[in-house]
């Protein structure tokens, strides 16, 4: 498919960064995975979540090349996630302060 | 394959510079994604608001869920991401021909997921996991609760999957009109602006795996 | 540049043309003439008078079913209607009104005629979009016609559960299917507005030359973007619960229907600043046009915009105060409600110290923006009682919440569209209304609503619940006065469809700028040419640049 050895080195130069990013996904994703299938103790929760939030952060920064954006971009890949934030927090305030 | 073929885009009649054209795509395809993230939102926040509310029965139904499907899925995924990577990095080069193949194994391993998710649907089915079929009884009868949990499981996994045929539909009319000549030239920031897109779908579903799958087990 | 020169009429001052970018080719409406031209254009021009005609016709299917509750309200006993057509009727009334035509009607139509020429653009950023979302919006407008031909819906315009899932035996499912999908054609305009104004203002046009009407188009369209998913996926769910019974907001199985109401709310309460955002950008236009003053404290109303947009996103529990909520959510909502009315409060301050020591025209778009100032305050105002706890368990689900979301939802947004619909009317059609028409018309629709809406918030506060037809007998002088009232109304809203429409082909020609008002949309012909702008736009150095210069203490150099 590729041809000569320039062309080989061009699209590993190219490539690296993709394959890397998928590299690290993976490994976090097996981590999670780990512990999800053997739940080694109580709050195991928490480290999943942040794991989860690692391989999203790692998504937006390199595979959707966020980190290479102009700042407007930035902000609109971030502002979502603060609305998430605004959605998730006051109504946990509710649900949190149930009796 | 040796040498690309010119790549840039072709100036729209109401844009000033190419640039800002681009720039508008880029920032469009973010804008749709927000609404994106906050659709998906409103289902996880559901699904913590099932948790907080019925902690045993969630982590009942949890575990009935196929956990090794859904990694495997997870992987899957994954992989479809590093081709549509390669798909960018190599209409950046002009190398239309290997691009037209990484789109083409994007597509398939899109498809793959749809078909394991499928087999996981018809083992829920087999399994008497579907409360929402009236005529079908369920298995997990003594929680109630339960149900909310694996119908919300439906819904959520269903709309990502409605997003992923969606993205396979379109990338594969893009890879059509990208196999012909000149396509580089003209629009090669419909792969970028489509990438984005791929990428985003995998997102949700690395947030939506530990949602259903992970954290409540 | 000195204005007040009376030419040809009380409507044309001052027929100021600069005439290096009038063009000689064909103006916009004149183009092409074909069904399809119009159809299939991709003119962000004609796209919203395809827009304006739309709602137009909702607004009028809402009105026709508002006067059938004002005539059943007549009598206390609930003889006229059924109590399902009852029903019926008012949640007709809501669902039209707020998702077919005060949802799209600035935007769409005003937002999208004029940010382009405002901001110095050839188009939208995405024309095509912009078309696919008014077909989206007529698809919407199609199945929640369907669910009313078939025999309608009576949950109310709120869609609250169990009601809606479990109980009504009417045509819920198409009408929540119509709903979800206008939702799509709000974010597809905002979607198309937020890329326009970062990316297509002509050279020049920096952030703080830009006007007030284009910042509050891109606070409400962010708001467009980040509200309207969230109701999309509560609507989703509601149509699997009727359809599977899916159970997630249904009590017997455990599900929680103050769930749906947490998402129904995070995006309907933000979605009444869809509503006045663009609003206030249009009374943010035509106050200083007519005082021929510049704009007092720019910047502040163009914050206060972002700061709306951004606050009304902390405050939707305020309509949950006695649905089951926790008390501390209660009281928090209750205390970030009433920080809403600092940016209100700028933006209404600011349109006064303009007016303040202006040279002022009372023609008709001013007449309709002092309309909206003076009934925006009321609104705003009894907005912060309903905020209060403790008020708020006394009049909750009452005739005052009635009237408090009519001061702003009419007296705000549907006054700020007919003065815009005024204000620009020359410039949509190339054609002069007949003035003394229009001003009588905005005082007789100033009359009409308050006589219509102020008794309610007595009605309210003396106890009688919304959404009943039988009512205790007491109540009957204040429900004919309102009714009454709402027959002044609809007079005053028959008129504008009357002479604005006669003046499309009877009226006088206008010139570009028959206000001799400042921002882009001016400089160009009354209609438009097809392509906007002829020559390169060039932005002006100072927004809002009239003769009359507010003398604003402190260091605001714009």
């Amino acid at each position: 498919m590729f041809g000569t050895s320039e062309e080989r080195r061009i699209l590993w130069r190219h490539m690296r960064e993709p394959v890397l990013t998928a590299c690290a996904l993976l490994i976090m994703l097996g981590v999670n995975v780990a512990l999800g299938a053997t739940l080694p103790f109580p709050h195991v929760w928490i480290v999943e979540l942040i794991v989860a939030g690692l391989m999203v952060a790692t998504i937006l920064a390199f595979s959707m090349e966020v980190r290479r954006e102009p700042p407007l971009v930035r902000l609109f890949a971030c502002i979502g996630f603060v609305w998430v934030a605004i959605l998730f927090a006051m109504t946990l305030v509710d649900y949190l302060s149930r009796r | 394959m040796s040498g690309g073929t010119s790549v840039g885009v072709r100036l729209a009649s109401h844009f000033a510079t190419v640039e800002q054209q681009k720039h508008a795509a880029v920032l469009g395809m973010w804008a749709w994604l927000l609404t994106e993230l906050l659709l998906f939102a409103g289902l996880f926040l559901t699904a913590l608001i099932l948790r907080l509310t019925h902690p045993e029965a969630v982590q009942a139904a949890a575990r009935h869920l196929k956990f090794w499907i859904g990694a495997v899925n997870t992987v899957v995924l994954i992989g479809s991401s590093l081709t549509m990577s390669g798909a960018i990095q190599l209409s950046r080069l002009g190398w239309q021909r290997g691009m037209v193949r990484f789109m083409l194994a994007t597509a398939a391993l899109g498809t793959l997921f749809l078909a394991l998710k499928g087999y996981e649907y018809y083992a829920d089915y087999h399994e008497h996991m579907m409360p929402f079929l009236s005529d079908r009884p369920y298995a997990l009868t003594d929680s109630p609760p339960s149900r909310l949990f694996v119908n919300l499981y439906y819904v959520a996994t269903g709309l990502h999957g409605l997003h992923l045929l969606t993205g396979i539909a379109i990338l594969l009319a893009m890879t059509r009109q990208a196999s012909r000549p000149g396509f580089l030239a003209a629009h090669q920031n419909r792969i970028e602006i489509f990438g984005l897109y791929w990428h985003f779908i995998d997102l949700i579903w690395i947030v939506a795996f530990p949602t259903l799958y992970v954290l409540n087990r | 540049m000195t204005s007040g020169t009376i030419t040809d009429g009380p409507a044309l001052r001052d027929p100021h043309t600069p005439d290096s970018r009038i063009g000689h080719g064909p103006d916009y409406l004149h183009a092409e003439h074909t069904l399809r031209s119009w159809f299939f254009t991709t003119d962000h021009k004609r796209i919203a008078l395809l827009y304006l005609a739309s709602i137009t016709a909702f607004f009028v299917i809402g009105a026709v079913t508002a006067g059938l509750v004002r005539l059943a309200l007549v009598v206390p006993d609930g003889q006229v209607f059924t109590n399902d057509t009852y029903n019926k009727l008012f949640t007709i009334h809501g669902v039209v009104m707020v998702w077919f035509f005060l949802i799209p009607s600035i935007p769409a139509t005003f937002g999208n005629f004029l940010i382009p020429l405002m901001i110095g653009a050839r188009d939208l950023a995405f024309p095509k979009l912009n078309l696919a979302s008014w077909y989206v919006f007529m698809t919407g407008a199609f199945f929640t016609l369907v669910s009313v031909v078939l025999g309608g819906v009576d949950t109310g315009w709120t869609f609250y559960t169990p009601l809606s899932t479990a109980f009504s035996n009417t045509w819920v499912v198409p009408a929540l299917i119509g709903v979800t999908i206008v939702g799509f054609s709000s974010i597809l305009t905002g979607l198309n507005f937020v890329v326009t104004i970062h990316t297509m203002r002509a050279p020049g046009m920096t952030w703080f030359r830009l006007p007030i009407f284009v910042w509050t188009h891109y606070a409400t369209s962010l708001i467009f973007l980040l509200a309207t998913p969230v109701i999309t996926v509560a609507l989703v769910l509601l149509i699997a619960e009727r359809a599977f019974h899916i159970g997630v907001f249904d009590p017997a199985y455990g599900g929680d229907p103050v769930l749906f109401q947490h998402l129904f709310w995070f995006y309907s309460h933000p979605a009444v600043y869809i509503m006045v955002l663009p609003g206030m950008g249009v009374i943010s236009e035509i106050v200083p046009a007519f005082a021929q003053k510049k704009l007092f404290g720019y910047r502040f109303v163009a914050y206060a915009a972002i700061g709306l947009a951004s606050v009304t996103f902390f405050v939707w529990g305020h309509h949950m105060f006695v649905n089951g909520q926790s008390d501390l959510a209660s009281v928090a909502f209750s205390v970030l409600s009433f920080a809403v009315a600092v940016p209100s409060a700028v933006k209404v301050y600011n349109w006064t110290a303009t007016i303040h020591k202006g040279s002022l025209k009372l023609d008709t778009p001013m007449l309709y923006a002092m309309g909206y100032i003076g009934l925006f305050v009321l609104g705003g105002l009894t907005g912060l009682y309903l905020a209060t706890l403790a008020i708020n368990q006394h009049v909750h689900a009452t005739y005052f919440v009635v009237a408090h979301f009519h001061y702003i939802m009419v007296g705000g947004t549907v006054l700020a569209f007919l003065g815009g619909l005024h204000f620009w009317w020359p410039k949509f059609t190339g054609r002069m209304y007949i003035e003394a028409w229009g001003r009588i018309s905005a005082v007789l629709i100033f009359i009409g609503f308050n006589v219509t809406f102020f008794p309610q918030f007595i009605l309210g506060y003396l106890g009688m619940p919304r959404r009943y037809h039988v009512y205790p007998a007491e109540f009957q002088f204040l429900n004919i006065l309102s009714s009454a009232g709402s027959t002044i109304l609809a007079v005053g809203y028959i008129f504008p469809m009357i002479y604005l429409v006669y003046a499309i082909w009877f009226g006088k020609r206008a010139p570009a700028n028959p206000w001799d008002a400042r921002g882009l949309e001016w400089t160009v012909a009354s209609p438009p040419p097809a392509h906007n702008f002829l020559t390169e736009p060039q932005a002006p150095k100072v927004p809002y640049d009239y003769p009359i210069q507010a003398r604003e203490t402190g260091r605001q150099h714009s």
